[in-house]
């Protein structure tokens, strides 16, 4: 069993996060960055398979410039077998479509018999790459997986519906899916496993920038003001008022 | 004195019981071998004033419970005595004749120190076989949740009973004798005890060839059964009557109660990091289990045990030594030991216990360092096995990627000084001391308030300081602790170097933990900094005259001893100083029971901050509640996790309108 995990990484939900002057994006020298959390629980999930099996090879799989290096080697740590380090500038954000076409060539000579990525990034939240990347390869694809099952060259994925329904679904392989937060309970990096990170390997491959089809106006922190209007006059003159007010300019009504 | 067939009997017993020792005490010595990190022997050998110190001054067992210390007192000098009688004895014995200076002054003193001590260890080991088999002291028990080995449990019992059977009769044969021969000889005031009995013999008229036969028979148990008693002492806790001294005499030096060697974290060849098994514990530690006698003093203030947790210090080795006894052929041949140690010595839950409070260590009449074999196994389990509290996992994620445990913003890490006049170093360039805040004094409400109360005092005082702000970073005190040397090692490494950059030299903190890692782990590192508590330092500001708050505190308030300045820094003075300068004419100190180097700790040290143990009552209530028993309505801290816990404790308990919680700095700063 060959499993490729997508890690990213985001900054902190803690995180500063200054915005360049000209509004392109973020200034990434004061963000602290970190593995994105569904992919954490991805990753796990990967390496309970692989524990399970007996055999197989996890391979954690990321996007992103130099800086990225530091999740790498966190999934090393833990336990994937080895990496593959997508080296691009990813500043300003690429769209889901192109994103996932990178991860695609990256991974189409590789073979896996699956793909986990995390539910959604933190940082963007599109949702949708490892959906397309399943598409783009000819996988069978499944989002929201709360629980999985491999066997019989299948892994059948427990889907969580809206309101507290679930649903259970069988893939055959190879299949993408995308994991929530909390299905498992992620590990700590032994020292051991620090240690041997160091000596795994990390490919790193460069694929030209790709022709965006989406783009990104500008970066900013919505403006909050507060206004306060006195409403006078008798009961009824004032519920008409709210009533005027609340239907056009809060457009609540 | 003996027959001549007695003679070669004695000699021939005196063979065996030499040639089985040699084996048995062989033995032990190989156990102890199999430690890891070896003992200085050569070192150790030149230490032994400190070992004849502390056996002959008994200073140890006066810490805590001194009453039963005094009766231990005089049996360990009686004992002492008697390792001279018995060859004066044996002598008495083998040498047709022989009799020790009779009629001579220093006869006389010595048979009358005899005759007296005979009698005090004889009523001293009769009052602890009382205390152990009928009157059944709740101290020699370890309650149950704590994990205890079977054969430790009952061969605790039966040692005992050997134990103290030997030396009542030993002592008592002996005595006996005496009695017997002072009756065949006439009166000897020089032993006035012996004379009294004595005179029971002489009143029943018994004659002299059974008082003959008697003093017989009394050196024969008495020294027949040291011979027989000898090979055994391996195998029995009284073996701490010289293991005890030895352990002194091996004693590690360490910088600070906690503060561990560094590990080499690069080291390729390290296979094991921590004990996960008896051979990873190094010599002096097995050494422990050999010279603990079972006393149970560890546990009398352990935040953990006192609360009903699974933790007994004294359990740790206790365990160790009937594993030693249990196993002593195959281990000390070489064999692995069996099991980890969470499976027999310190249950996982029992290791998470431990507040490193240091109380174990600092009462032990033998010297033994339970709280170390903790942090040991804590390693293991962190660095090796990944095995330990969801809740660390999270801070030790905290810690790293925001460099403080309560992941907050480390943009946000100076906030608490806004509208304040503090210098910060990257605009100061330098300063004589670096004001430490710490991660509680940044994030922490509370903690921020007495950082101000710190900053403010500092200004007045005109001291030449500046904080580091935002470039602090977390010292990894609790990330060491809880047995994360990586994570520690990375934090240790990134401060040292802004202290580098800075040219700092001098650090005051008011927290206790970021004191001791800076002080003593950061030290262990290389870097050798002067750093200061903030009651030693406000303590000295006040004597120098450079602040002089009002002595206007008119209540009466009782002052809770942080463990990482009182029994980890040996600083019980200085915050009592600083509370008594502000102290008005109608406000007294009043300690709490437990104080000062008993003083009983708030619950949160050795990251037992950041998790919780779901078991018994919670360690900063029971101590809240002794605050409560005092009458005080103030209790004053002097550390920041120490005031969370018992800020915590006051809403628990009720007293959330009655009573208040506040750093010493906090009622300086407030009357300046």
């Amino acid at each position: 069993m060959k499993i490729a995990v997508l890690v990213k990484q985001v900054p902190g939900a803690e995180s500063p996060l200054p915005i360049q002057p000209d509004q392109s994006w973020v200034d990434e020298g004061a963000v602290a960055y970190m593995m994105n959390e569904s992919d954490n629980y991805a990753l796990e999930e990967a390496l309970k398979i692989r524990e399970v099996n007996g055999e197989g090879e996890v391979v954690a799989v990321s996007l992103g410039p130099d800086r990225i290096q530091k999740v790498i080697r966190e999934a090393l740590a833990k336990g994937a077998d080895r990496a593959i380090h997508i080296q691009m500038e990813t500043a300003g954000a690429i769209d889901p479509l192109s994103t996932a076409g990178l991860f695609a060539d990256a991974l189409r000579e590789e073979n896996f018999d699956l793909i986990f990525t995390g539910l959604q990034s933190d940082d963007l939240g599109m949702g949708q790459t490892g959906i397309i990347i399943g598409e783009i390869l000819g996988m069978s694809t499944a989002s929201l997986a709360m629980a999985t099952e491999v066997g019989d060259g299948k892994i059948k994925v427990k889907r969580e519906l809206e309101a507290g329904w679930f649903q259970w679904v069988s893939l055959s392989l190879p299949a993408s899916v995308s994991i929530q937060s909390g299905l498992n309970t992620p590990r700590y990096p032994s020292l051991k496993g620090i240690m041997g990170a160091k000596k795994k390997e990390i490919k790193v491959v460069t694929p030209s920038s790709p022709d965006p089809t989406q783009s990104l106006e500008k970066v900013y922190v919505p403006q909050s003001d507060k206004q306060t209007v006195m409403i006078e006059g008798s009961a009824d003159q004032i519920v008409g008022k709210l009533v005027e007010t609340f239907r056009n300019n809060i457009k609540v009504l | 004195m003996l027959l001549p067939l007695e003679r070669i009997i004695f000699i021939l017993a005196v063979l065996v019981s030499l040639g089985l020792s040699w084996v048995t005490f062989g033995q032990m010595f190989k156990v102890i071998g199999r430690g890891s990190d070896p003992i200085d022997w050569k070192k150790s050998i030149k230490n032994w004033p400190r070992g004849l110190g502390v056996f002959l001054s008994q200073k140890t067992l006066f810490k805590t419970r001194p009453g039963i210390g005094a009766i231990h007192a005089g049996v360990a000098w009686g004992f002492t005595l008697y390792m001279a009688v018995n060859v004066v004895d044996v002598l008495y014995g083998m040498i047709p004749g022989f009799h020790f200076l009779p009629n001579h002054i220093t006869g006389d003193i010595y048979r009358f120190f005899v005759d007296i001590f005979s009698v005090i260890v004889l009523v001293g080991v009769k009052y602890f076989i009382f205390r152990r088999f009928i009157y059944n002291d709740k101290q020699l028990t370890i309650n149950e949740p704590v994990l205890l080995s079977e054969s430790a449990r009952k061969g605790m019992r039966r040692d005992s009973f050997i134990v103290g059977m030997f030396i009542l009769c030993h002592v008592g044969f002996r005595f006996i004798g005496a009695s017997f021969e002072v009756a065949l000889h006439g009166q000897d005031w020089s032993q006035p005890a012996a004379t009294l009995l004595s005179y029971v013999w002489t009143w029943f008229g018994i004659a002299e060839g059974s008082l003959t036969l008697g003093e017989h028979i009394s050196w024969w148990m008495a020294l027949g059964l040291i011979l027989a008693f000898l090979p055994y002492f391996p195998y029995s806790k009284h073996a701490h009557l010289f293991m005890g001294p030895l352990n002194y005499m091996a004693e590690v030096e360490r910088r600070s109660m906690s503060t561990l060697e560094i590990m080499d974290l690069e080291d390729e060849d390290a296979a094991q990091f921590g004990a996960a098994k008896l051979e990873h514990l190094p010599q002096k530690e097995l050494l422990d289990g050999y010279a603990c006698i079972m006393c149970n003093r560890c546990q009398d203030g352990c935040p953990a045990y006192q609360t009903g947790k699974e933790l007994s210090p004294s359990a740790i080795e206790i365990n160790k030594r009937y594993y030693f006894n249990e196993h002593l052929k195959e281990f000390s041949n070489g064999a692995e030991s069996l099991d980890s140690l969470s499976k027999w010595m310190l249950s996982e839950e029992a290791a998470w216990s431990c507040t490193t409070c240091g109380f174990c260590i600092e009462v032990c009449p033998v010297g033994n360092e339970p709280m170390i074999d903790i942090l040991r196994v804590r390693q293991d389990l962190v660095l090796m096995e990944s095995n330990f509290p969801r809740d660390a996992m999270d801070v030790f994620d905290k810690i790293e990627n925001y460099g403080n445990p309560w992941g907050m913003s480390p943009q946000e890490r100076e906030k608490w000084t806004e509208g304040l006049d503090v210098p910060v170093m990257r605009e100061k360039g330098s300063a004589e001391y670096l004001y430490w805040a710490g991660c509680s004094g940044a994030y922490d409400d509370r903690g921020k308030d007495i950082s101000r109360a710190v900053a403010k005092i500092l200004k007045k005082a005109d001291v030449d300081y500046a904080i580091l702000g935002n470039e602090e970073t977390c010292t990894g005190d609790s990330a060491r602790r809880i047995g994360n040397e990586y994570l520690f090692q990375m934090q240790a490494m990134q401060n040292m170097e802004t202290f580098e950059k800075y040219g700092i030299k001098k650090i005051v903190t008011q927290c206790p933990h970021c004191l001791t890692t800076l002080k003593n782990d950061y030290g262990e590192m290389g870097a050798e900094l002067e750093v200061v508590h903030h009651s030693e330092f406000i303590a000295d500001l006040i004597k120098e005259g450079k602040i002089s708050p009002d002595q206007s505190l008119e209540e009466d308030v009782t002052f809770h001893d942080a463990c990482y300045v009182g029994r980890h820094q040996g600083e019980y003075d200085a915050p009592r100083d600083v509370l008594q300068s502000v102290m008005g004419t109608n406000g007294n100190i009043i300690e709490m029971p437990r104080n000062k180097a008993q003083s009983f700790c708030c619950g949160a040290g050795g990251g037992n901050m950041w998790y919780d143990i779901d078991r018994g009552k919670r360690i900063n209530v029971e101590r809240f509640e002794e605050a409560i028993d005092t009458g005080a309505k103030k209790v004053a801290t002097s550390c920041n996790f120490c005031m969370i816990m018992m800020e915590d404790a006051r809403k628990v308990t009720g007293q959330d309108e009655t009573m208040t919680v506040v750093d010493i700095a906090e009622l300086v700063a407030d009357r300046l």
